[in-house]
């Protein structure tokens, strides 16, 4: 506890540089926004483990309690410097996931991940389409005919359904977890995450034309590409690294980095979905080169609990409470219908696939959070439909407002149930972890 | 003499060397030409969008520097204070040779700058007194070993009047004295703070905690416009003397990143350049004084410590390093139009490095048994 007493040390020194360089003509917040959130999130991170909650929550928290919107300490422009580092703490993430998933080890699992993450997807689909046609005249969308009202539930639907394999992947990283759980619900996440690109941009297609725009043809190109690009784009990069981690292999976390910035830095120009390609690159590094893949996913999540410290204050800094008081009954209302939604579809589903307990009844737990990937689509209907994108955006955001917060606590409770938290330390052994530097791994 | 050092210097550029594989080479003579193909004036993949982000890293790599320079100073051996007062010493008279003659040259030839002469010659100078340590084998003679603390005490003092140029330049507007204390009682109180939390934590969390320190030791500096080199000295000076084993674990910590975050920055400074007639005007004088200055520094730092310091001492702190061009970036971020000096500064420091393989004394071959 001797630690907490560096807060208030940071907290002042932070407060007198932000009064101080308001004078300045021009301000550099990033590595003071940087710096503030390691330590200051960290430090919340580690009180909420205390008391059994999730790291992430208390690094949540603490963006949320330093951001604009309660103390001001994390400015606005500051925020959005922390936000910059999100493109590459989503596909650090992501490649960390794809080194932890071995093809041959998943084969056997194949059958039963698809009917768990189909039975699932079929109930909350079918079970949210149903709750935003009930809910129709309080969602706040007037004028509209019946063929827009279904368009417009069914965009509602495959957003609000959608999950968060970065914070799924996140979780499981933080808490160094490993096992059939852990296996599964990051496996149903990507799967959803594919099926929900395909989906939502269908559901557009059909959006456009219901609205009296024409649809257009080459949205099924780009989607393909974005897809099966997107694989083939990480795939390739994937297979580079490989080739450098065994021909040079020098400068490992340096090459890292760039390879991160390249795969986010690409996402404009080329259209490629940056999680999809870094997951297929990690992929390729772990089923690939398995030898040097073993030292760098090591290397890889140990360097990656910083990234997920920013990755998370950012997001709590950039949680629009606003958005959440404004409509707060009735996103209650969603989220509690999605939540319902997702423990019977998903018990149904391994049922079905008769998945064993505990992991068959704890799997959806892993499944409420929401992130990014939800509030860019939800800025895609927004950004297209300004008149009633708004409204879907609004409700969107207050949603991930709340998923954001009750997500990590289920998923970390379930693996505990599980027995699968700090699985991968008990694994590696102390002798592993201390001799990564001598090996020049980090 | 002549021909040895041109065989020594065609040998640096074969094959693994030439790649930055082997330690023959220092990182320099690489980095910061790749970061010129890397950057606008080349390929152009590092945009100035992404030099802006870089910025942040620049910060932070600085206060790293700053850090490791402040825990050297601190914990030098036996003859410390007599080294230090030798080192500052030879780091004074390197900056006066290099400022007086730049100052001298730029009345002379009239080369078009949009700051004054007198803060060009002065950073210049302070760019210059920086020096790298040669590399020490077990085997390594006295005069090396005495050189390689020399390379690390002669930091000091520039630093000291880095923060001052710096300070000056600042747009926050706070009074020039301000603005090297401040850096100081930025550095205190977050090493105060760092202490605190890296005696009580451990793994990965405690990274999480020295990556934090040094962020706010950068971050804060940047957003002042004040010098986070002197932050990171002042938090390493005071981490290196207060009781417990914070220097050695944020030594210990830092190792995992010093060297990604020095090389980002010599890739930055790289990308950085701009061409320009001033540029290229100061670019051979200040390589010219610059080993000049530190021939004589060594010469008068010899004289004043005699029997530690070695005759010699000057050849062996031709090599640069990368504080020089550390300080011409921070000058950089402060204030607009520094571009001439972070061309001559970081060329001039790629010509030093190839300077001194040929004026660094060889090594003693061997005896046969």
């Amino acid at each position: 506890m001797r630690r907490l007493l560096a807060l208030p040390i940071t907290l002042g020194i932070v407060w007198l540089v932000v009064q101080f360089g308001a004078y300045a003509e021009l301000q550099r917040p990033t590595a003071l926004a940087l710096g503030f959130a390691l330590i200051a999130a960290a430090l919340a991170g580690g009180l909420l483990e205390r008391i059994g909650l999730p790291r992430v929550t208390g690094y949540l928290l603490f963006g949320m309690a330093c951001g604009p919107y309660v103390l001001n300490i994390i400015t606005r422009p500051m925020a959005r410097e922390l936000q910059i580092i999100n493109g590459l703490a989503v596909v650090l993430i992501a490649f960390i996931a794809g080194l932890e998933i071995n093809i041959s080890h998943l084969r056997s699992r194949l059958r039963a991940i698809v009917q768990l993450s189909g039975v699932t997807m079929l109930i909350l689909y079918v079970g949210l389409f149903a709750g935003f046609w009930l809910l129709w005249p309080w969602l706040g969308f007037t004028g509209m005919t019946l063929l827009e009202r279904f368009a417009v539930v069914a965009l509602l639907t495959a957003v609000v359904a959608s999950f968060s394999p970065t914070v799924t992947i996140a979780l499981i990283t933080e808490s160094r977890a490993k096992g059939p759980l852990s296996e599964l619900t990051l496996a149903v996440v990507i799967l959803a995450d594919l099926v929900l690109i395909v989906f939502f941009t269908l559901i557009m297609q059909m959006v456009r034309y219901a609205f009296g725009g024409a649809g257009e043809v080459g949205l099924l190109v780009g989607l393909t590409w974005e897809v099966f690009g997107s694989f083939a784009f990480g795939a390739a990069a994937g297979a580079l690294f490989a080739l450098y981690l065994l021909y040079v292999g020098r400068e490992v976390p340096l090459v890292l980095l760039a390879f991160c910035a390249v795969i986010a830095g690409v996402k404009a120009p080329l259209h490629i979905e940056p999680l999809l390609a870094a997951l297929a690159a990690g992929l390729v590094v772990e089923n690939v080169v398995t030898s040097r893949g073993d030292s760098l996913k090591e290397a890889a999540e140990r360097g990656a609990l910083p990234v997920l410290v920013i990755f998370f204050a950012a997001a709590g800094a950039s949680l629009q409470l606003d958005a959440l008081a404004a409509i707060g009954w009735l996103a209650v209302t969603v989220s509690a219908l999605r939540l319902a939604l997702i423990w019977f579809g998903a018990r149904r589903g391994a049922s079905v696939s008769n998945i064993e307990a505990p992991t068959g009844q704890l799997v959806w737990m892993g499944l409420v959070s929401q992130a990014g990937v939800t509030l860019g689509l939800a800025m895609l209907v927004a950004a297209e439909y300004p008149t009633w994108g708004v409204t879907v955006q609004t409700l969107v955001v207050a949603l991930i407002a709340l998923h954001q917060l009750i997500g990590p606590v289920l998923f970390r409770a379930a693996l505990a149930r599980a027995g699968e938290l700090g699985q991968l330390d008990r694994e590696a052994g102390p002798e592993l972890l201390e001799t990564l530097p001598e090996r020049g791994v980090i | 003499m002549a021909l040895q050092g041109l065989r020594r210097t065609i040998s640096l550029f074969r094959t693994r060397a030439a790649l930055g594989l082997s330690p023959a080479m220092a990182p320099i003579v690489l980095y910061v030409p790749l970061g010129m193909l890397l950057g606008p004036m080349g390929a152009g993949i590092l945009s100035p969008r992404i030099l802006g982000h870089l910025d942040a890293v620049i910060s932070i790599a600085l206060a790293t520097l700053g850090l490791f320079i402040g825990i050297a100073a601190a914990t030098q051996g036996g003859e410390r204070k007599r080294l230090l007062v030798a080192s500052s010493a030879e780091a004074a008279v390197t900056m006066t040779v290099v400022a007086g003659a730049i100052f001298f040259l730029l009345g002379t030839w009239g080369i078009p700058l949009s700051l004054e002469p007198r803060i060009v010659a002065v950073a210049l100078g302070v760019c210059a007194a920086a020096s790298a340590a040669p590399p020490i084998t077990a085997g390594d003679e006295q005069a090396r070993r005495i050189a390689a603390r020399v390379a690390d005490l002669d930091d000091v003092l520039p630093i000291l009047a880095g923060a001052f140029v710096v300070a000056t330049l600042s747009s926050v507007g706070m009074p020039a004295l301000l603005g090297v204390l401040a850096p100081i009682g930025i550095g205190l109180a977050l090493a105060a703070a760092g202490w605190l939390l890296f005696e009580h934590s451990e793994g990965a969390e405690r990274g999480v905690y020295v990556l934090g320190i040094i962020a706010l030791l950068g971050g804060c500096a940047a957003y002042l416009s004040v010098s986070p080199l002197l932050a990171g000295m002042a938090a390493g000076w005071l981490w290196a003397l207060t009781s417990g084993h914070t220097d050695a674990v944020v030594r210990r910590e830092l190792r995992k990143v010093q060297h990604p975050l020095i090389l980002l920055l010599l890739i930055a400074a790289g990308a950085s350049l701009e061409v320009s007639t001033a540029g290229i005007w100061l670019f051979a004088p200040y390589v010219v004084f610059r080993v000049a200055g530190k021939l004589m520094g060594g010469w008068f730092a010899s004289r004043m410590a005699p029997g530690v310091a070695p005759s010699d001492l000057g050849a062996y702190l031709v090599s640069p390093g990368v504080i020089g061009i550390a300080f011409a970036l921070n000058l950089d971020q402060v204030t607009p139009g520094m571009a001439p000096l972070v061309f001559a500064v970081s060329i001039g420091a790629v010509a030093s490095e190839i300077v001194a393989v040929i004026v660094v004394p060889p090594r003693p071959q061997p005896q046969p048994a």
